[in-house]
Order: C-alpha cells, then structure tokens, then sequence
C-alpha cells in the first residue's frame, strides 16, 4: 500500500491505495467520484478522460501513485460553458462518454490556445491554427461516442468557443 | 494486474540502480506498460516511474543537433517549433498516433520501446513466441492482416506500432542509453530487432539500461518532409502503412532522399534500397515507382496481408510525388 | 433547431434532457455506478473454446483463496437451468458442454473484483475440445454437419412465396456479405443484486426491458415473479445487445448465496462475450426486371448465422424474410430467409434487427440494376417504389402514408456539398495522409430502407403507464411511472411531453422504471414512443376525463385534488399483427412501417483506399416530430452506426474464436469519421399511431450503409460486395494481389 495525496477538484485527497490501483479505480471506488467512467480501461475510447494540471489524459492507464502531489479534475470539478452547450446541442444521448467528452473538450481548448497543431493543421509552422469543424474532430477523435451525437458535439464546442 | 513494488525516480542516477533489481522495470506514461499489465502479458515486481526525471525539454545543440528528453511527452514534442519547422515529419507521425490524451501521456522513450500489437501477443491462450519464447506462432497461418511483409521469420510475424519511430529512422535519429556501467549512443536504424528464431529480443537496449534522449542530426532535407499514414479509419488507429519521406530535387534530379515505412516490420523499416534507387534519378512517377519497386522486391506476404505490400509501394509513390509537388512539404 | 423555452413543452417541441444536467456534471448514476457497503464482486468465468465436453470442474483452488465468499457452477442453479428471449436453450452456466467462445461456466463471489477475477481463472475446468461448427451454410445445408444443438441446426427458415414468374429481360444475380457487427455501447454490462429479507432479491440493472428480465430471471432463481423486483439503473446505451440477459441471474445467485449485495461490472473484453452481436449474412439475391427498370421478380438467399443459441434469431429471420425485398413493388418473390446455430458467437437484437443485412442487399442489387437498365439509381427506385396501398412480398397492403417517390426526389434534389475539395484537410486521410487530390474521386450513393416499427408477427406487444395527478405544494402536479428504459433514446422527455400536452400541467416528474408498474416491453424495434407513449397519453386521457367530471361543477383543479390525487393505469397496444405462414410467408406480420432514405457523398483516394464521407443527407417519415432535437439524435446516431458497418465495424471471428474483442481492435466511428447531415423530415401520420408518429430508431441504421456503399461503387467502379469495406479493399481490387 502507497499513502498518497492528491488535489482532487480544488481539495487535498489522501489515498491509501495498491500501485496497481488506476487512477480510474482511485478516482471512482476510493474517493466516490464516478463521474469519470471505465468505457475500455485501456484507453482506447476517452470515457475516463480527466484532467492532470490541466492537461487531458485517460485515466484508466495512468496509476494513482504515478499522480502523486498532481491537480487532478474530474467532471465533477468542471464548470465550463461546455456543459450547458452540451444540453443545448443534445451532444449525447446515453451519456456514458459525456464526462469524457466535456473533460477532453477542456483540455483540446487549453492544447489549441497553446499553439498546439492536429493531425489536420495545414500549416504546421504557424502558432494562431484557425479552431474550425474540421480541427475539432480531429482533436476530439479521441473520444468515442456510439450514440453518435457527434455533431451535437462539434456544434456544442463550436458555441462554447464562441 | 499482479501485485508489484513500485518506486518514483527522482533523478537518473536513482532510476538506473533502482532498474539493477531483479524484476524491475521502467514506467514512463503508462500508455502501453499498463494496458500489458493489466492483461497480464508484462508481470514487473518492480515499476521505476521515471516520468519526473528531468529529461523532458528539446534543446538545439551548438552544433545544431537536436536533443529530445526522452521524458518528452509525444504532444509536447509535436507541438514543439524546432521539430514543427525543421522536421515536420516528426511532427506529424507524433500527431498521426493515438489521441490527444494518449500523446499527452506517452513519453518519447516508451514510444520507441511499445511492443507489438499482434492480437496473439495479448491472448494468453494463443502461442506467441515474443511473449512466451518457443511456443510458437498463431499469427502464421492466422489473423495475420496486419503483420509484417519485411523480416518476419517462422518464428513471429508481429509488427512495431510506433509512428513517431518511422520518421526517426527516416531521420537517423541517436539513441542514448544510460546505465550504472555508463552512457551510450546507438543509432535508431538497427535499434529494433528483427524476429529470427528469438523475437522476444525486441531491442539492443540492455535490461538495466534507461533511454535518456534522442537526437536529431542537423539535416536540411527534413524540412522538406512528410509523414503519410493509412489505417482503418480516419484517426486514433494503428498504420496498416505508413511512410516517412524527406525529398531534395535541383534541376530535376534527386540529390538526396529520406524514407522509411511503418506497419511492416517490427524495426521501423528504413527504405535504403528506395533512397539508392532515387539518388541521381529524374525527380518522375516513374522513379519514384522503381524506388518502391526496388523496396519492396524484397517484401513477402503472409496469409492475409499481401495487400499491404502493393499498399505500401503505393504509399511510398504517392508521398514521394506528394513531397515533389509544390508546396507538397510540411 | 429553435428551443421552446418558458412555456409548457408539449409534443413537437425541443425539450431538452431532464437528465441531461446530470449527465454533464457526472451526477447520473450508471449501473456501473451503484454501490452498496459491504457489497462483494461477482466474477464469471467462460470458456475459451468455441465448443468442447466439460468433463470436470474443480472449484476448490477458487474457494481456498481468502476474501472469497461463493463459488458457483451449474449445479447450484436453483430453478430452471436454462433461459433465453424466444427459447429457453441458454444454460445459466454450462452444464456438459460449451457451445461457444466465452459462454459463462462458473461464477465467483468475492470481496473486490480483482480477488474474484483472480479466483475465477483458479478455477480448474476439464475440456475435451470438439470439433467447432463455424460455417453457417455448412451448418444449415450439410446433413453431415455435426449439430450444434439438439433441435437441428436451423434456427428458423421462412420462405415467402408469391407469383411464378422467375423470367426478365434484365437480370442481375449477385452474393453480398454483412460481416459481424457490435453494438459497442460505451458502458459495459453491469449492475447490482441485492438480496431482500423476504427472501427475493433486488435488481438494480441497466437494461432494455425489466419485465422480460424478471420473467428470465425467476424461473432460474427458483423463486415467484415477484420475489424477483427489477430497478432500471443508469444505461450506457443499448443498441439491442441488452435485450438478452448477461449478469442478471448470476449476480442474484451469488446474493441469494451469500446474502450480501453482489455488483457485477463486465470490462470491455468480456463485454465482446457478453451480449449477442449483429448477425453476420450472406445472401444471394437475383432481381429480374423489364428493359425499363420495373421489377419483374426477386429471388434470394439469406442466411444469417445466429451463433451457439437462439436469442432473437428466429425474428431476426421474420425480418429479413419480410423485408426481404425492400420497398418496392413487385409481383414475384421468392426468398428463403435461415438463421442457423454454429459454434460462432451468438448473435441476436441489434439496431435494425435483420432488416439491415438484407437492405445491404437488396440496395445493392437496385443499383445494379440501375445500370444494366441504363437509369439513374433514384430513377430506378422511383419506378418501383412502394406507395400506401402498395402489396408488399407478405401481401401485407400498406395502409398508411408511404411517399417513398417523394422522399427519393426530395433527396435528390438537396444541394450537394462543393466540388472536391482543395483543401488538404477535408481530402480522405487529413492532410498528412492526403495526395494533392489528382487520385481522389467523388462519389454520391444511394440507399433506401424500410423497417418494421413495435414487434411484429402476432407477438402481444404493450405498453402500460400509470399517471397520477396530485398537489405538491399547493400546485398541480404528475407523476408518469412506466417500465420503460431510457436507454438515451429521450424517452423520458417524450413521457412528459405527451403528459404537459394532455393535461395541460407543465410539472411532470418520471418516475424511475421499476417492474412495480406493468410491463413496457423492450426499448427495441423503435417502438417505446408509440407504445409507451401510446401508454401515457391514454393514461392522461383517463386522469382528463375523470378530473373533467370532478370539475363538471366548476371547481378549480386545485380545489378538486385537494381531496386526493387522481391515478389512472392503462394497458397500451397497437394493431395486432399475425404470424408469416411457415410455406409462403404471407400474413399481415408487421404493425407499422417506416422508411428512411440516405445519400452519401464521399471522397476516395483510390491509390490508398482511403475513405472520406463528405456529407450525408436522409428523408425520413416520421409521422410526427415528437420532439426535433432528439429526433435529429436518433438520425445521427443510426446513420452513424450505418457509417461504421459500411467502413471498418466486424468482430474477426476465426474457427469460432474472436479475434478483436477490444476498442482497439474493433474500430467504431470517431467524430472525425462522422459528416456533417443533412436532413429533411416529413410528418405523414400514420392514423394508427399516437399522434400519428412512427419509430424512428431504426430506419437510419439501414439506409446509410447501403448509400455509402453505392458511394463508394460510384467513385472506383469497383463492385464491393461485402461490407465493412476497408482499404484494401478499394486500393487492391482490380490488382493481381487483390483477396
């Protein structure tokens, strides 16, 4: 067992946790916080997506005690403009990838300021890569959703953008 | 998952004593590591965390070698301007591979040593002679869609996933390794083994040895470069093929050529018979078919992948004539 | 899409999810979220061959480990052994033999999941290896064929016999193949069994439909129906594969075993063996017409492999059979539609249920014929579409709107996107991958569905809905309870929009679904609008008229439920349908129809079998638009779902074993594979219909695969007969290396 500390959502979490123990697993079953779901637990479909000191990563691969001293958010500590787009564009149905996808959402706008290209930039030289429809899926491709509410999706970033 | 020790490396001298113990192993993001954990393919009793080592920034060497941290996460290096302009097919091999999430964790080091996805590899119940030496081969004769067409032996089929590696190769990319014994260099090409009758030696590097960077020699041509990738759907999925090209033309003539080919071996393959078969030739489609051509003579199918050797004389042309076209680079 | 806000949102307008605030902030609790002190873990344990003898089972290595509480194998099955939807063939755990990769042998209990998934590989199970029946028209056709279970190993065969003229001038012959699609709904089967004092247990489990869960469910316990109380818990979509049981007995086993509540939560690869996957087919379909593109007969060949047990195979069988043609007039038919048993894994309800595979087909097949008859593909369609009085191959008369021409012109006359694009981004591939666009081709394609809404072939298939109107702090309000699941699908908003608009009471709360109300049947076959909503708004009327009488002397409603609440329950069904005739298939088997048409535009980088689908545009009739934005949900997601059998979606099953059961390996759609729609929706009532509405799930699911297929056909010349297409296939036909 590893005694750890964590800042979880803005508060400093101790965690007595195995090192096998995910940060998923950590999150969910030893802190109660089951916003963040388990879609694959080998992050090949974002559902557990969260965010490490502001970055988005999945948390099924990441072990507890490697996020150690971190600022970890989960969707129970997001308040973004996103979540109210989200409602408004039906960008879900069953819901089970939303956290993910709000969280990610967060993360890719974060990455986008930053300069950071896609797999899609044109022009990889340049720092101001115009955020159009083509670029939000591309960095949102991460993300499964089998109800396919992906439009609502771009549509509900598109407005949380604006 | 197996119960296991685990110990956070403040610093590269703890990490290379700490790996000296038997059973132990290096965790960089987790990204591959974990997932093989849990399905109980690697059974470390001992994990190494390294992502705080300090080996996590890019630096432009007086002689204008580049020099990446090996804790480098792939999004990061991606995003980073040096590699951005001057090897823009780095750039886009990080960017091709996995998800945004996924780059965000995965370190430059543990993306060069990422094992193979071979199906077989991660059924217990099949043979696999990479996870279990001397069980054999289910691939062969088997879901073999996506194995290798260069290097395979009888022994494993199983092709390197890595994206970012197909451009270092292209690229000459250094690796330095670093263990209690000391520092070494060795080069990315040659790096990664090919099966032979012992695939589950997958690298050069030594069990007590950590990958502490990678370097970029100073080369021009990489500007002028581009790294092409063909999968099942449009992101967040492994190459069937891909390929990594730098191309310098004058007057109509190629002067100097970069390729190398992902998907289709388990080294990143770099393309010398291409690269000889373009120098000195007309920058023309038909050059840069007789430079696939010359490649892939050597290429050899397995039950259900013979498509990819067509596939990948196809993508060597199209990115060759891509890079020729103007404004075609990066 | 405007939102009505402010006002009472009745039918037809955008409410929004009453769950949707939770699902944003992660406060909707999903069956995977239930969590009870002092719960154990169930953990199941399945064969990892397609078939073979069980000739011991020692559970002792299990028992020995310490956090362990139950060991379970088929002898301690406390009622019926077997279950299943339409036969009760599925043993809980197996019993003698297994018959497919993955079936569930024995269960664990234990006091944290990995302890019981440790505990479950402990146990020692004693195969003798089979021979594996992997190949269903060997199965079906081969009396020498081993049988894979004892009835036979046809599941179901259903002719439809009609004309004898099998003659044209114009004759196109082909075989196509669906391969085997999975719902791949994002939140793994999962739920919690609570043991209850009275010595029935609690049920709290995400599901499609709580009764026919109940009825399965304690007969296999030994226990009354009513010892056995369903809770919906959160569903993480649904898609049909949680139409048949997973862990609903085995974790009431294990409660009842060691009276604690037991949760089991599957992970993604025993999901893969855990539901039932879409049927993979292969057809032969031959279409004779005249020399102007009027369809003269159609005969075909389906066979549809339904794996090791029954599941929903045989209704499976009744669509394909019924629908075999498609929408289309026409005088002579002659199909034998088969679902056979194999030591595949089995395969049952998915999205589209049996009319997908054989719409695949038969679209195909009108674009052959376009062709050799020289005519457009919405040329030919039109000729030969269905219209209201149209007799379908059942002789089944369509009696209600069916403007099939209309949508296809409707369609066709829609704004295509621009020209091929320049701008690398938007070519197949991304900009990374992309040629400068001198290999890439346009291609427009395509499709035409019709799918059977609410069950069909004289199944009893009903809905019941209690309402209840009472005072809660001085104000009106009602309460809706059905049984109904809201799998994502909004039913729930559907619910309290057909309660505001038919009492008039903006508060209206849904009440969980639990099986202490009458049952909703399935959240399948696109019907819980009709049928539940059905419920509902017979219930509101009761509630109405017994509220108008009480007021008839000019009380308020407020003065009138202060002297209690008013409650109405009703029973809700549609038209009764009849079976098909075993010989010729011909009876009034279906209720309600629905038609959906798609057309595809796609870019295809030919030299790398790269596809990009630019835009899909769908007509769809729904009778009436009970709420747009979910509406335009269902398109979406039906049409992606289409999109992903077309371009990447099939389980790799090799001598009965699955080959790809991961998110890594199975590929679904991401939102960068998924196009902008276009969409045009028509409201034709159906007069049978609450509000005249019909299901609208489904049909979107059938066309687009097609409409992408043809698209793709358009843009390489290449025949693609076989769905998923993947790279290889478009970038190696034609070359000596193709197959």
């Amino acid at each position: 067992m590893a005694d750890i500390r964590m800042r979880v959502n803005g508060s400093i979490e101790k965690l007595d946790v195995e090192p096998r123990v995910s940060l998923l697993d950590a999150l969910r079953e030893h802190l109660g916080l089951t916003g963040t779901k388990k879609g694959c637990d080998q992050g090949a479909c974002g559902a557990c997506t969260v965010l490490a000191d502001g970055e988005r990563i999945v948390s099924c691969l990441a072990l507890a005690v490697q996020y150690a001293d971190r600022d970890i958010t989960t969707i129970e500590g997001v308040t973004s403009p996103l979540q109210r787009s989200f409602v408004r564009h039906d960008g879900f149905q069953c819901g089970y990838c939303t956290s993910g996808q709000i969280c990610s959402a967060v993360g890719m706008l974060t990455e986008h300021a930053a300069g950071a290209p896609s797999a899609v930039t044109g022009d990889l030289a340049t720092m101001e890569i115009e955020l159009t429809a083509e670029e939000i899926r591309e960095r949102m491709s991460g993300n499964l959703c089998r109800c396919g509410a992906y439009n609502g999706i771009v549509a509900a970033i598109e407005e949380g953008i604006r | 998952m197996k119960d296991f020790a685990y110990v956070s490396a403040p610093d590269v001298a703890t990490a290379v004593r700490a790996i000296t113990e038997p059973g132990a192993k290096f965790l960089g993001g987790g990204t591959n590591l974990v997932d093989l954990m849990r399905q109980n393919v690697e059974r470390p009793d001992t994990v190494v965390d390294i992502t705080r080592l300090p080996l996590d920034r890019v630096e432009e060497l007086p002689d204008g070698r580049i020099r990446i941290g090996a804790m480098m996460r792939n999004s990061a290096l991606a995003a980073h301007r040096l590699i951005r302009t001057r090897y823009p097919m780095l750039a886009q091999a990080l960017l091709a591979g996995a998800s945004g999430q996924l780059r965000n964790m995965a370190t430059v080091g543990g993306n060069v040593l990422q094992r193979t996805r071979c199906p077989y590899f991660v059924d217990l119940a099949a043979r696999c002679n990479k996870r279990e030496p001397g069980s054999g081969c289910d691939a062969i004769g088997g879901f073999n869609r996506n194995a290798a067409i260069f290097g395979a032996s009888e022994s494993c089929v199983a092709t390197h996933p890595s994206d970012m590696c197909v451009a270092l190769a292209a690229l000459d990319a250094t690796i330095e390794l670093e263990s209690v014994r000391g520092v070494r260099r060795l080069p990315l090409v040659g790096f990664h083994a090919l099966p032979g009758d012992a695939p589950q030696h997958e690298t050069a590097i030594a069990a007590d040895e950590l990958i502490t960077a990678i370097e970029l020699p100073d080369l021009p041509v990489a500007a002028r470069s581009r790294y092409r990738k063909v999968r099942d759907r449009a992101s967040y999925a492994f190459a069937l093929v891909s390929v990594a090209a730098a191309l310098e033309v004058r007057d109509g003539v190629v002067t100097e050529a970069r390729l190398a080919l992902g998907g289709v071996a388990s080294r990143p393959w770099r393309a010398h018979a291409a690269e000889r078969a373009l120098m000195g030739a007309p920058a023309t489609e038909e050059s840069f078919r007789r430079a696939a051509d010359a490649e892939l003579a050597g290429a050899v199918a397995q039950s259900q992948n013979a498509f990819k050797i067509e596939l990948a004389r196809r993508a060597v042309t199209a990115t060759l004539r891509q890079l020729h076209l103007p404004g075609g680079a990066a | 899409m405007s939102i009505a806000t402010g006002q009472v949102q009745g039918v037809g307008q955008s409410l929004l999810r009453p769950d949707g605030t939770l699902k944003v902030t992660g406060e909707f609790a999903y069956s995977s979220d239930l969590w009870l002190d002092g719960m154990l873990w169930g953990a199941t344990l399945r064969s990892p061959h397609p078939s073979a003898w069980i000739r011991s089972i020692d559970v002792g290595p299990a028992l020995a480990m310490p956090g362990v509480f139950a060991v379970l194998t088929h002898q301690d099955v406390p009622g019926v052994k077997f279950y299943g939807l339409e036969h009760k063939d599925q043993p809980v755990l197996a019993i003698d033999q297994v018959r497919y990769q993955g079936e569930p042998v024995a269960l664990v209990a234990a006091d944290h999941p990995e302890t019981a998934r440790r505990a479950a590989d402990a146990i020692v199970v004693g195969y003798e290896l089979r021979e594996a029946v992997t190949d269903p028209r060997q199965a079906a056709f081969d009396p020498a064929c081993p049988q894979v279970n004892p009835h036979g190993n046809v599941v179901r065969h259903q002719p439809v016999r009609v004309g004898d003229r099998f003659t044209a001038d114009v004759v196109v012959t082909a075989e196509y193949e669906v391969g085997m699609q999975d719902q791949a709904f994002l939140g793994p089967e999962s739920g919690l069994a609570v043991p209850a004092e009275d010595g029935g247990v609690d049920l709290y489990v995400a599901t499609q439909w709580l009764h026919v869960d109940q009825d399965q469910v304690a007969p296999c316990l030994g226990l009354p129906k009513e010892k056995v109380r369903l809770t919906l818990a959160g569903v993480g979509g649904a898609f049909g594969a949680r139409e048949d049981l997973s862990m609903q007995i085995h974790a009431s086993m294990l409660a009842l075993r060691t009276g604690k509540p037991i949760k089991i939560v599957y992970g993604r690869e025993e999901s893969f063996f855990g539901h039932v996957h879409r049927h993979p087919a292969w057809m032969r379909y031959e279409h004779g017409a005249t020399a102007d593109g009027m369809l003269v007969y159609v005969r075909a060949e389906i066979v549809l492999d339904g794996g090791a047990y029954t599941s929903s195979s045989p209704a499976v069988v009744g669509n394909a059979a019924s629908l075999g043609v498609g929408p289309y007039e026409v005088d002579n038919v002659w199909i034998d539609a088969y679902g056979t048993y194999t030591n595949n894994p089995p395969c049952g309800a998915m999205r589209g249920f049996g009319a997908v595979q054989a719409c695949f087909a038969y679209e195909s097949q009108m674009d052959r014929l376009a062709e050799a008859c020289g005519l457009s593909p919405v040329e030919i369609r039109i000729r030969n579409a269905v219209s209201q009085g149209s007799r379908l191959a059942t002789g089944q008369v369509v009696d209600t709107p069916a403007p099939l021409a209309g949508m296809l012109r409707e369609l066709a006359a829609m704004p295509l996107p621009g020209p091929g694009s320049t701008d690398l981004r938007a070519l197949p591939g991304g900009v990374a991958q992309t040629t400068h666009g001198e290999g890439v081709r346009r291609g427009i394609g395509y499709g035409v569905g019709i799918k059977n809404i609410c069950f069909s072939e004289g199944f009893d298939d009903y809905s019941t809905a209690r309402v209840r109107v009472e005072l809660l702090g001085g104000e009106p309000h009602v309460l809706v309870h059905t049984a109904a699941a809201e799998v994502g699908q909004g039913l729930i908003m559907v619910k309290s929009q057909i309660a505001r608009t038919e009492l008039g009471i903006d508060r209206v709360t849904i009440v969980p679904a639990d099986t202490t109300v009458g049952s909703a049947g399935s959240s399948s076959a696109s019907r819980q609008s009709y049928v539940t909503g059905g419920a509902v708004k017979a219930a509101c009327e009761a509630v109405r008229e017994r509220l108008d009488k009480l007021r008839a002397g000019g009380a308020s409603l407020a003065e009138v439920l202060a002297a209690g609440p008013v409650e109405e329950t009703r029973e809700y069904r549609h038209r009764p349908t009849f079976p098909m005739d075993p010989v010729t298939g011909q009876g009034d088997s279906h209720t309600q129809l629905a038609l959906c048409v798609h057309r595809a535009v796609v870019d295809v980088d030919v030299e790398l079998g790269l596809v990009k689908v630019v835009e899909l545009a769908a007509v769809q009739d729904v009778g009436r638009i009970m709420n747009p934005l979910a509406l335009e949900g269902q398109i979406h997601g039906g049409t992606a779902q289409g999109l992903g059998l077309a371009l990447m979606e099939e389980i790799q099953v090799r001598d009965g074993k699955v080959l790809n059961p991961s998110f890594t390996d199975y590929l679904i759609p991401t939102i960068l594979d998924m196009p902008p729609m276009r969409l045009s929706i028509l409201e034709n009532p159906d007069p049978h219909a609450p509000y005249g509405l019909r299901g609208a799930g489904e049909p979107p699911t059938l066309s687009s695969t097609p409409a992408i297929a043809a698209a793709v056909r358009n843009a390489t010349g290449l025949a693609l007969a076989r769905v998923p297409i993947r790279p290889d296939d478009i970038a190696l036909a034609g070359s000596a290396l193709a197959g």
